[in-house]
């Protein structure tokens, strides 16, 4: 597969979190949207890296998914924390 | 057709559609669900690009974030039997994923990886080097990010007991 089809992918993928996140209502929705848009931001640095044959866009890429992790704990909590 | 273009087809339909029905989808179990299957995909997809580190990260996320807290937002909980407060949660959830967070970084540490997760047999993962990366050049983004995480697990329990106010 060539790195332009994973390319390709990373952008549909933003595309449709981009979206979500701005036509979902509710607060869970948009959280939703933006993790895909974090997904699709790793994957292209994940598909740079191996188009360049460099490990930099696999570690960046390790750095946006842990910063994606924290963001749906917060927005987790706040969901929960209204439900409640 | 190859084995690597069957399973990118696959793989990148099931992350399209899963996508769509992510954010589309009104039902919040569905869309977990849907995000999850997102998200296993993106796996396989890592995999496909010989970063199984990153594929491994996605996953454990996946497995023990997304189906935690969809089940914590959609199922009913009986009142003999309330659900565990956050901190309580967040205990477990570290509890269980801290055995696979110390087998990645044991990976990283020995420079071997458990199991080869590549579909390219003849590819051989240079861990050793994503180690150099991650405590050089990386370092400080490295511990930035892991400073984030830290503040969001803190600060999650803090701002759900304010929301619930």
């Amino acid at each position: 597969m060539t790195t332009a089809a994973y390319l390709y992918l990373g952008a549909v993928l933003f595309a449709v979190g981009a979206f979500g996140s701005l036509v979902r209502t509710n607060v869970a929705g948009r959280l939703v949207g933006i993790e895909l848009m974090f997904a699709a931001a790793a994957l292209t640095f994940v598909a740079a890296a191996a188009g360049f044959r460099e490990l930099d866009g696999e570690v960046a890429a390790l750095v946006v998914v842990a910063v994606g992790l924290a963001q749906a704990i917060v927005g987790f909590a706040l969901v929960a924390g209204s439900d409640r | 057709m190859s084995l690597e273009q069957t399973l990118f087809a696959i793989a990148a339909t099931v992350c399209i559609a899963g996508s769509v029905a992510a954010v589309t989808v009104r039902d919040a179990r569905g869309a977990g669900g849907a995000l999850l299957a997102t998200l296993l995909s993106l796996g396989v997809i890592y995999a496909l690009l010989s970063a199984p580190l990153v594929a491994a990260a996605v996953i454990v996320i996946a497995l023990f974030w997304i189906v935690p807290a969809t089940l914590h937002l959609t199922a009913t909980a009986p009142r003999a039997h309330p659900w565990p407060d956050a901190v309580g949660l967040a205990g477990a959830a570290t509890v269980i994923s801290l055995p696979l967070l110390l087998v990645l970084l044991l990976s990283v540490a020995s420079g071997e990886l458990p199991l080869n997760v590549s579909v390219h047999s003849t590819d051989g993962y240079d861990v050793n080097a994503f180690g150099a990366v991650l405590v050089g050049r990386f370092a400080v983004s490295a511990v930035a990010g892991a400073l984030v995480v830290a503040v969001a697990l803190a600060a999650a329990p803090i701002a759900a007991r304010g929301r619930a106010r």
